[in-house]
């Protein structure tokens, strides 16, 4: 009795407290709220976000959900009376505060002298030369063509801005509520900002409540083929359940949003948790075939005695490689870091308290076949195949890594970064269908407010304006540049003849520019100025749209645009939507770079500690580094790009990975020790402790391949990914770092360590 | 029995809506916008509270059933001496020219849409113009008492969608003085019967053939802007002749 740890002694603390912790951190997570706008996942500071903010003080928000018809020829009339229905219906609701379409553009000319300034659909078409005028008319439109209906006539663009007080869940559920009720041929797409946010919301609490289940029911499974054994699917399926709970419970008690990424937040703690009990398990079942005589208390002691350092070092690697997410720019990964180190630790804890506190109170059982000398089940089958290929063709091995790395690793030259939003969804998604729309219909998805500031009236700024505005169009990427100058030019045309001196062209009397505005406010809307020129006529907005869906191309344009933009002294701010796309795409490039980093250098650190030697360090990141260089080069070969999810990859794998090795070294250092030659402790390592590595890497795997069941591309990515790069760490914890230790026969691993207990 | 019970209901209701029809229309006829010259001030308030001052000379003249305005701009500066004339026509569109100074030059503009706004503020064109009777039908809802007068509260329902389209408003409550058949509030809904304008009346001045408010503030609820409209001076009548009402001599 007296020999029994102290956890075995006081067993009914250890099961109790877990449990409390436990049922309290579920009462926060009554008050979780979800939020996906991925603009709010960037910190308020950063210059885009303030740029974008100041632009909205002074022009409202504008944030359209975007509705696209397309059929055969939009100006058919029964495409035009179903869009004159919606037009209606949308304009009488609470919930829009500005609809425009075709029946709410103005389509500005000269008949027979007179300035007309109408709708651009004024009467539904009733013949076709009318038809036909009708189209000329929108040809004519610089303010439409191209912008509000496509240059085929095949599409046309509905935009609905909510009022302030209207959520996505209730705007998007208006907008296909009123759709659904107003049946048509046409095909119809609902996309934008808004309808982006609420379908992955929606998604994102889909994913939680099904994958979640899922990943703990596969789990199960895994672990039952593993141990075949109920307490060893029992004790690491409990573990979970209490992280899962611990680490989504910080989130709302620490003041966390759920966001997109915090589906992997309970996969992860799936994948991650269970680690240390599978080890604990995977000794029990060891000392139990070597011992079988022992009880179930002296086994627990012994096993918890010989696994409580590697445990403790792998879970703080694994903290350690996910707290370098802290280092991100992006604010959910940093809370990611912090409630999954923080479940990992609880995770950590609990497998070594509550577990084995458990495990004392029940019988032992059966002795399990898979630590045979002649092992017959596939894991088994493999180790011992590892171990022949190890020890014999030891350089034959690294030959085949370095060149798989190699190639692989050409592939990470043609890595991209996303920065389009909508790629989180499927491809058959009806909002990806309606941003391929607007890329091949009309101007592109990007655009950019360009503001200008000083007296707007003033011939000088109104033609520094049009005259920039030119200069813009010439940008090839650059589609439509609409501008108060437009208006203007356009009203010269209606307001004058082609031989006249105002024809078409800005005046250069301050006077006779504002007397165009004051005749516009008195024919046309007033409101229709207002995302245009402020109330005071001191700032107006150049909105720049253009097609660049790589971040290569974005970045090249909208430097062309800034560098016109800096010769004009009235351009005071460059914003836009776009423009924090692409600063999110920049976090996830420094974000993934500066959380390998320091996550890499942390892991080297804690090896060269935990081994006392650099070698180890060195040695111990190699599994990490290969398995990078490979996942990276495979997302270069297959196209895959980086975006929010997989910028957490490297962390996690790093975190996740580096275990292997560690075990590993562990057990040779113990085997050397005690006398084996390097052939028969590679061998025997692999054989036992292998085994529990195998193990350990299969579950998290498995944990992670319920991603794969994601209704979000991005996180079936990400799923694919992480354990493409876990296989990977795996294989070389297995394979290469057996095959360079019996090459090199390093001296560290004779080095007594300070934590063996033994 | 039924049948007479029937045939009273009916008879009652016609007899209201018939009453609820004379008091609109003898409020309609309080009102003298038939020939008048005016200076007035329209202030004109976004969400804000910012505002944006425009002064105006309005003279109306009736010719031949043709009421015929002419607003000249007297500041801001930079649209001073701009001047639109408009032709009320009773049976078709109006008629709209407009002289740009800065151009020395007469256009016409063509808009149909009475429920556009007038002059870039918030009330509409139809807020300045008599409505014409039969596109309504009314009733009386009530009595009440509104700023302590004693009020009739008479409900106009546009009688189809395209009037209701024009005018920009499906129905509105008035708030009319029993004693003085004054108009002092109007309330107007959507087609959703939701409250989206309000428009009050005040400082009514009696002039020789009927009375005219100085002040009119229209609040629209959806958007949070108001307009205010001050008319600063108010003739009855007008001695500007016909000529002075045509397109040709707009600069002169």
């Amino acid at each position: 009795m007296k020999h029994d740890l102290f956890i075995v002694r006081h067993r009914k603390w250890f099961i109790f407290f877990p449990l409390v912790i436990t049922v309290l951190m579920l009462i926060p997570l009554v008050k979780a709220r979800v939020n996906t706008n991925l603009m709010d996942y960037l910190p308020d500071d950063i210059a885009s976000k303030i740029n974008l903010d100041k632009l909205e003080q002074q022009f409202g928000k504008y944030d359209p959900v975007m509705v696209i018809f397309e059929c055969e020829d939009v100006l058919q009339p029964i495409t035009l009376e179903r869009i004159r229905m919606l037009d209606k219906v949308f304009n009488r609701s609470d919930k829009i505060e500005k609809v425009l379409s075709v029946y709410e553009l103005k389509y500005i000319r000269n008949v027979e002298g007179s300035m007309l300034v109408d709708p651009v659909v004024k009467r539904i078409p009733e013949s076709a030369e009318s038809c036909e005028s009708l189209r000329l008319e929108i040809k004519d439109n610089p303010l439409v063509y191209n912008l509000l209906v496509s240059k085929d006539f095949t599409c046309t663009l509905m935009l609905l801005n909510p009022v302030e007080t209207c959520s996505d869940k209730e705007l998007v559920e208006l907008i296909r509520q009123t759709l659904k009720d107003t049946p048509g041929e046409e095909r119809v797409y609902v996309g934008g900002l808004p309808t982006l946010r609420y379908d992955i919301q929606r998604i994102a609490i889909r994913d939680i409540l099904i994958l979640m289940p899922l990943g703990l029911f596969i789990m199960l499974l895994t672990l039952y083929f593993s141990f075949r054994e109920r307490k060893g699917v029992l004790l690491p399926f409990s573990i979970v359940c209490m992280s899962i709970v611990v680490a989504m419970g910080l989130m709302p008690l620490l003041g966390f949003d759920f966001s997109l990424i915090a589906v992997l937040v309970p996969v992860m703690m799936i994948a991650i948790a269970n680690n240390y009990g599978v080890h604990l398990m995977t000794r029990y079942q060891e000392l139990n075939v070597i011992h079988p005589r022992w009880g179930m208390k002296r086994i627990v002691n012994e096993s918890v005695k010989k696994l409580f350092m590697p445990i403790i070092l792998t879970a703080l690697t694994t903290i350690v490689g996910v707290l370098g997410l802290l280092s991100h720019v992006m604010i959910p990964p940093r809370q990611m870091g912090i409630v999954t180190s923080a479940g990992i630790f609880f995770a950590l804890l609990t497998s070594l308290t509550f577990m084995p506190a458990v495990m004392s109170g029940v019988k032992k059982g059966k002795a399990s076949k898979h630590f045979n000398e002649t092992p017959n089940d596939l894991i088994g089958k493999f180790l011992s195949w590892a171990g022949r290929v190890v020890t014999g063709n030891p350089r034959t091995v690294i030959a085949v890594f370095t060149l798989f790395v190699v190639l692989s690793g050409i592939g990470m030259t043609r890595l991209k970064v996303t920065i389009n939003q909508d790629e989180m969804m499927p491809v058959n998604n009806p909002l990806r269908q309606s941003v391929a729309l607007l890329n091949q219909q009309f101007g592109g998805t990007k655009s950019l407010s360009v503001l200008f500031e000083g007296d707007i009236k003033s011939p000088e700024v109104l033609q520094a304006m049009d005259r920039f505005g030119s200069d813009v169009k010439k940008i090839p990427e650059v589609s439509n540049v609409t501008s108060l100058a437009t208006v203007i030019r356009t009203m010269s045309k209606a307001m004058n003849k082609p031989e006249d001196a105002f024809y078409n062209k800005i005046p250069d009397d301050r006077d006779a520019i504002a007397q165009y505005i004051e005749l516009y406010t008195m024919s046309g809307d007033p409101s229709d100025f207002e995302q245009m020129v402020d109330f005071d006529y001191t700032r107006s907005v150049v909105t720049v749209q253009f097609r660049a869906n790589i971040y290569k191309s974005y970045k090249k344009t909208e430097s062309a645009i800034q560098q016109l933009a800096s010769d004009i002294p009235y351009c005071t701010l460059i914003a836009g939507q776009s423009q924090i796309e692409k600063e999110l795409a920049d976090a996830v490039i420094t974000g993934q770079i500066s959380s390998l980093l320091f996550a890499l250098i942390a892991i080297i650190l804690l090896l060269w500690l935990i081994f006392r030697s650099l070698r180890a360090g060195l040695m111990g990141s190699i599994p990490l580094v290969v398995s990078l260089v490979c996942t990276f080069g495979l997302m270069g070969w297959f196209g895959l790009q980086l975006d929010i999810a997989t910028s957490l990859l490297s962390s996690i794998a790093i975190g996740l990975g580096v275990d292997y090795t560690i075990h590993l070294f562990w057990r040779m250092n113990h085997e050397l020790l005690h006398g084996k030659s390097w052939n028969d402790a590679i061998t025997y390592t692999l054989r036992t402790t292998g085994r529990g590595i195998a193990i350990n890497a299969f579950s998290v795997m498995v944990g992670f391949a319920v991603l794969l069941f994601s209704g979000l591309t991005i996180l079936k990515a990400f799923g694919f990914l992480i354990i493409f790069s876990l296989l990977l760490c795996l294989l070389c914890a297995l394979i290469l770092i057996p095959a360079l230790l019996k090459l090199g026969q390093p001296t560290f691993l004779f080095i007594p360590s300070k934590y063996q207990t033994d | 029995m039924v049948l007479a019970g029937g045939m009273l209901l009916t008879m009652l209701l016609t007899a209201q809506a018939n009453e609820a029809r004379e008091i609109v229309l003898k409020a309609n006829d309080m009102v003298n916008l038939a020939s008048m010259e005016m200076n007035a001030t329209l202030k004109i308030y976004d969400a804000k509270g910012n505002v944006r001052i425009r002064k105006v000379k309005d003279v109306t003249r009736t010719f031949n059933e043709i009421v015929k305005t002419k607003i000249t701009f007297l500041s801001p500066a930079d649209v001073a001496g701009t001047t639109m004339l408009i032709y009320d026509y009773k049976a078709k569109d109006d008629d709209m020219w407009i002289y740009l100074p800065s151009m020395r030059n007469t256009r016409r503009i063509v808009s149909s849409d009475k429920g556009k706004n007038f002059m870039g503020s918030e009330f509409s064109n139809a807020d300045m113009s008599k409505p014409n009777p039969d596109d309504y039908t009314y009733s009386v809802l009530g009595s009440k008492n509104y700023s302590g007068k004693d009020c009739w509260m008479v409900e106009s329902i546009c009688k189809t969608e395209a009037i209701a389209d024009g005018c920009g408003y499906s129905r509105k409550i008035s708030y009319i003085e029993k004693s003085t058949s004054l108009t002092h509030r109007m309330e107007f809904f959507n087609a959703d019967n939701i409250l989206f304008k309000v428009m009050t009346f005040n400082e009514y001045k009696k002039m020789a053939d009927g009375y005219f408010a100085c002040y009119m503030e229209i609040k629209n609820l959806a958007n949070g802007r108001r307009s205010e409209m001050v008319v600063d001076v108010l003739k009855s009548g007008s001695d500007l002749n016909e000529t002075s009402f045509s397109a040709v001599n707009l600069g002169k």
